[in-house]
């Protein structure tokens, strides 16, 4: 099997989803997400859809968004509060790691039994956007730092985007733009919350999070 | 120019951020009335949309948009009323952002494009996040943070569900716009499988957002930390516009002929909402909260109805539009309930009939509509949706719907029974002493109850035209 350009990134990203799942440290975390960013919105211009003006300029503009503002807009909020490094994690890290194996081989076999071969040449572009997605949930699941799991959020997202640049070339840019502004807007929001939480509360644990209930 | 509409609230909600509290507060009512002015023209009217391929005027969308315009305006007039009585910081920001949010829930109704639609529904997000931390406690942001957090997994799960169905159009080789209506008109091709995930990961997404168990965790926070006009908004409108896609994406399967398999699901989910609500309900302590499971309880029904088809899902749409209707009226007099008695807890408010009378009518009445009584609208609605489960054969899902309806009232009406006639014990003093009431914070109220009154008995043909319009999409109808 050739491995063309686009499988060879991808299969960087699945190393890096492994590479998160054992990082205990923020901004190691958020480097990765950013790369993620940066793979999943350079794609679209390997896939072979036609690529005209526009479309490079949303690339760009995809990349500019996904692969630096946000993850720096997390990495400013780390600095200004002074956050606890620590991802404080619910499940540890080895285990996490092997969840992280056992998931992309769940991944890869799944995509091979969906029928869809026929629209994606790529052998990797399903499964790792599946592993994407999936690791994303895992992080926001067993992580008990709010910032870490705002970047399970934005790495669920990367990966749907990464399942949606696949098929879709019929979404227009405008609409793709649309989308992207709002999960921006989103961390943003999340951001601005993430600083007031570390201002109530002095710590950005979920642990403290849990008064309102019944 | 269909997009006037959510323009219009749009501009004012960016300028309000500049304005000051006197000139903010008119523009938040003036607003309102442009809308609601703009919103009878348009269901008058149903022109095309300027950018037809990304908004049109559905009956379903025109609905929800009414419904909208007139709470929003009703509570308006009421927001004026609270603000000046509770102490909120940086007004400009609350008042702007009701406006902004006013302005992304009547691009819900009014989308046609599946992405579009999801653009629309996240912006509702993060458009009253602010809302909800408007009271900057720690309990609000700990309500804001599971807010936005748990809607935004949600509804990137309905992202995914609506890029599967894309990949249905793919692999069934259709090439039509991305529109729900286009879809509709084209259901038959598309790839069965990819349409049901993408059906399943939409109604998890969007029922996140509405309010579906067991995705319903951040509801009863957000809908008791945010303040009361907030309330009524996010339970009157949001709701529904989270159900609308929802509804949209039934239409399809309907169309596909998967209607059973949708049906299947979104009754299953009705029913655990439903029974969710019922457990809490019964052992809640805060009056806020008590609203907010019973919201759970009636997105439950209207998801019920809408799984049933037939005359259910006209029962649906009745429900639907009377929940907005007095669930927003009863969020309003929560509000002057806790204006009056500066507590949330249940045990800590008390004889409301004596110390409140204008509340405690509005209060009382808007209970008796929830709970399904006859003079108000959900009565209708709830004994068409019974009536088509006994029709099509579900007789265990409507014994087990009955029975835990029966639980909810008892639990809620036991609560408010405290709240209304048990003696208020506070130190000594002034123990009789009625609260003074303002009729800008009682009148929006009755006019709500009222309208649901008069629905119940006086249908305009248009009004019922267009449920019949939307329904008949998903097999429904008056049969």
């Amino acid at each position: 099997m050739i491995l063309n350009p686009v499988d060879t990134i991808l299969s960087l990203v699945l190393l890096s989803v492994l590479f998160s799942f054992g990082s205990s440290r923020l901004p190691g975390l958020i480097m990765v997400v950013g790369f993620q960013g940066i793979v999943v919105s350079i794609v679209p211009l390997f896939v072979g859809h036609d690529m005209n003006a526009g479309g490079m300029i949303f690339t760009l503009v995809t990349l500019l968004i996904r692969g630096i503002i946000i993850p720096m807009s997390i990495y400013t909020v780390i600095k200004k509060v002074a956050i606890r490094r620590e991802v404080e994690p619910i499940i540890g890290y080895h285990a996490s790691i092997l969840c992280g194996l056992g998931l992309i081989v769940a991944a890869t076999y799944v995509s091979r039994q969906l029928n869809i071969s026929s629209i994606s040449s790529y052998t990797l572009l399903f499964p790792t956007a599946i592993a994407l997605l999936i690791s994303g949930m895992f992080l926001l699941m067993a992580r008990r730092n709010a910032i870490a799991m705002v970047l399970g959020y934005i790495m669920m997202e990367n990966g749907i985007y990464l399942v949606g640049s696949t098929f879709s070339a019929r979404a227009r840019h405008i609409v793709e733009f649309g989308i992207l502004l709002d999960v921006l807007a989103g961390v943003m929001i999340m951001a601005i919350i993430l600083q007031n939480i570390k201002q109530t509360f002095d710590d950005v644990d979920t642990d403290l999070l849990r008064t309102l209930k019944e | 120019m269909v997009e006037i509409i959510f323009l219009t609230p749009f501009v004012t909600g960016i300028i309000a951020f500049f304005l000051p509290r006197a000139i903010g507060r008119q523009l938040l009512v003036g607003t309102g009335a442009i809308h609601l002015i703009l919103s009878l023209l348009l269901w008058k009217n149903r022109p095309e949309a300027f950018f037809s391929s990304y908004f049109a005027v559905t009956p379903e969308g025109l609905l929800s948009l009414l419904v909208i315009s007139l709470l929003f305006f009703l509570i308006s007039i009421y927001t004026v009323g609270y603000l000046k009585e509770s102490e909120i910081q940086a007004e400009n920001i609350f008042t702007g952002f009701m406006l902004l949010f006013l302005s992304t829930m009547t691009m819900v109704t009014l989308s046609d494009h599946i992405m579009v639609f999801w653009i629309a529904i996240e912006a509702t997000t993060i458009a009253s996040a602010p809302l909800i931390y408007t009271h900057r406690s720690s309990a609000s942001l700990e309500a804001t943070w599971k807010y936005v957090l748990i809607c935004s997994v949600g509804i990137a799960m309905a992202l995914l569900g609506s890029v599967f169905i894309t990949l249905s159009m793919d692999i069934g080789n259709v090439d039509v716009p991305l529109s729900f209506s286009a879809l509709t008109t084209v259901a038959e091709a598309l790839d069965p499988l990819w349409l049901k995930v993408g059906f399943v990961l939409i109604l998890v997404g969007y029922g996140t957002k509405m309010g579906l168990a067991p995705m319903h965790t951040w509801l009863p926070d957000a809908h008791s930390e945010a303040p009361s006009p907030a309330s009524a908004l996010l339970s009157g409108v949001l709701l529904n516009c989270a159900y609308l896609g929802i509804f949209k994406t039934n239409k399809i399967m309907y169309a596909a002929g998967l209607g059973d398999f949708s049906g299947a699901i979104l009754i299953i989910f009705g029913l655990m909402s439903i029974g969710a609500a019922a457990t809490f309900i019964l052992k809640q302590k805060e009056y806020k909260r008590m609203l907010a499971y019973s919201s759970i309880e009636n997105m439950g029904i209207i998801a019920f109805g809408t799984g049933i088809g037939g005359i259910a899902a006209y029962g649906a749409m009745i429900c639907m539009i009377h929940h907005s209707l007095i669930k927003s009226s009863l969020f309003l007099s929560s509000g002057n309930i806790l204006l009056g008695y500066g507590d949330r807890m249940i045990q800590n408010t008390g004889d409301l009939v004596s110390r409140m009378p204008k509340t405690f009518v509005a209060f009382f009445s808007g209970f008796a509509g929830i709970s399904g009584f006859p003079p108000f609208g959900i009565f209708i609605g709830e004994l068409f949706i019974i009536v088509g489960a006994f029709r099509t054969g579900h007789y265990i899902t409507a014994g087990i719907f009955i029975a835990t309806l029966c639980v909810i009232f008892a639990g809620f009406a036991n609560q408010v029974m405290k709240i209304s006639f048990d003696d208020f014990h506070k130190g000594d003093s002034n123990t009789t002493i009625q609260i003074k009431e303002k009729a800008s914070l009682v009148w929006p109220q009755y006019i709500l109850l009222l309208t649901s009154l008069i629905l119940c008995f006086f249908m305009p043909d248009t009004l019922y035209q267009t449920i019949i319009d939307a329904v008949t999409a998903i097999g429904g109808g008056l049969k």
